[in-house]
């Protein structure tokens, strides 16, 4: 009996260019974070400038996915990935724009010197962030229930870091409560990204089981 | 969410059919809830008409058949020794692939099964036709052409005709095998609605090889399939609709639904 193929063909397109547009958002926040290493104004630039290449891939896969639901009426594990790749679109665009939002503090930190305990700390967080991220695209990827579950545990991380910017301020040092206040509100950006990670997750554990995680 | 408990209009259990030495279905086991739609789907062949067919005893009627198992309607088996086959299809109605109006009038089609029971009162016929008509949601469209012939009807008119004819009898469960793939779309989705109408009266079956059709507008699907050329039918996978079309739990079932064969 014939299957359906142009459909499966079309879904299968939808899938890569949602795995084009998650490795784009991936490199989109490995320069933000050098961006914010190195107080790189130039770079900073570049990422707020190429935002249009993210926000294209969101506008053609939801145009893509609507059309497939509208004209295929897809179900079971096909409804459920449609559904899970529209939604993967417009978490990476949300990161997208957060990494834009991140990349014009950076512009406003010229003349700032980071201290090292800032420097390490926001380091790490954009790698949590980053590595989350990359977890959550592969468990799409490999549709894989394990790797999806462990992204709150590294999610922890990143919001315990998150926390000890106030807490770790010299308070006596007007400059560096200055520094603090504005690197708290990338860092807060960078705990968002690391909340549409987790919300991945969730959307591909129901796209592998059927079932909405709580 | 809350589901109220449903009550069993249809039990069957460990159902095999054979015609002569060939088995056509085996050990199929489910439930047909009362006031509800349960769709049957599968592959063209994997034995949800010949099913459909036992439900009513219509394949008696068919050289050479021979059924095991059990089907319980309100909870007596309609296959014991002795049950009563006429007045079994009168409680359980059938409409069929192509619709099939008698060459009488419009009228007389509908009427035609009150009579049989013995009504002869004219203003209890006229009730009856006027009634089912309605119900069927005909009435509108024929009320000034009545002795006109069912069979210069459109299509899915003729199709109304037949259901309004099944409901005549005041039936419990209608049966439908594969009612609109004969019919156009408009006409079809005038079935659907009347479907979703009836609901609340009737107990409903439908075989559908369109299964956006079974999506659309049933309670519980039943998904059957031949696994090798020359078995039996066997019934896969039985479920609620909105699991069976978002998350089933058989991949044979998967497979089928999203159209990957083999």
């Amino acid at each position: 009996m014939e299957g359906r193929k142009s459909f499966h063909q079309h879904l299968e397109d939808l899938y890569l260019d949602v795995l084009r547009m998650a490795n784009i958002t991936v490199d989109i926040i490995e320069r933000t974070r050098r961006a914010f290493a190195k107080l790189d104004r130039e770079l900073a630039q570049g990422i707020i400038d190429g935002d249009d290449e993210v926000d294209d891939y969101v506008k053609k896969i939801e145009g893509n996915g609507i059309e497939l639901l509208a004209r295929q009426a897809p179900v079971a594990i096909d409804l459920r990935t449609i559904i899970v790749i529209m939604r993967l679109a417009t978490h990476l665009e949300r990161v997208a724009d957060l990494c834009v939002n991140i990349s014009k503090a950076v512009l406003n930190l010229e003349g700032y010197t980071l201290s090292p305990w800032i420097s390490e700390n926001m380091d790490e967080m954009f790698l949590g962030a980053v590595r989350m991220l990359v977890c959550a695209v592969d468990s799409f990827k490999e549709r894989d229930e394990s790797k999806a579950e462990g992204l709150s545990k590294m999610d922890d991380t990143v919001d315990r870091i998150n926390r000890s910017f106030l807490k770790g301020t010299n308070r006596d040092s007007e400059e560096e409560v200055d520094l603090v206040i504005r690197v708290v509100m990338i860092s807060r950006f960078i705990e968002r990204i690391a909340d549409h990670a987790v919300d991945i997750g969730e959307d591909v554990r129901y796209m592998i089981t059927g079932q909405f995680v709580d | 969410m809350a589901e109220e408990a449903l009550e069993n209009k249809m039990v069957i259990k460990n159902l095999s059919m054979f015609y002569g030495g060939f088995k056509a279905i085996e050990d199929v086991t489910f439930d047909v809830p009362a006031r509800r739609i349960t769709a049957l789907i599968g592959p063209s062949g994997c034995g949800k008409s010949t099913l459909v067919r036992c439900l009513n005893r219509m394949n008696d009627l068919i050289d050479g058949v021979r059924v095991e198992g059990e089907v319980n309607l309100d909870g007596e088996n309609i296959y014991q020794p002795g049950f009563d086959t006429i007045g079994l299809r009168r409680r359980v109605g059938m409409v069929f692939q192509r619709p099939n109006p008698f060459p009488k009038s419009i009228y007389e089609n509908v009427a035609y099964g009150p009579r049989l029971v013995g009504i002869k009162e004219k203003g209890k016929l006229d009730f009856i036709v006027e009634d089912s008509l309605k119900k069927a949601a005909l009435w509108n469209e024929v009320k000034n052409i009545l002795r006109d012939s069912g069979q210069n009807l459109s299509g899915g008119q003729q199709q109304r005709l037949c259901i309004a004819r099944v409901i005549a009898v005041q039936p419990e469960v209608i049966l439908f095998d594969e009612p609109c793939s004969a019919i156009d779309p408009v006409a079809t989705q005038l079935i659907e609605d009347l479907m979703a109408d009836l609901k609340e009266n009737y107990t409903m079956v439908i075989v559908t090889h369109n299964m956006q059709q079974a999506a659309r507008v049933s309670d519980f699907t039943a998904f059957m399939l031949v696994q090798e050329q020359g078995e039996p039918g066997r019934l896969i996978e039985y479920g609620d609709t909105n699991t069976i079309f978002t998350n089933p739990t058989d991949e044979r079932t998967e497979r089928y639904i999203t159209g990957r064969f083999g």
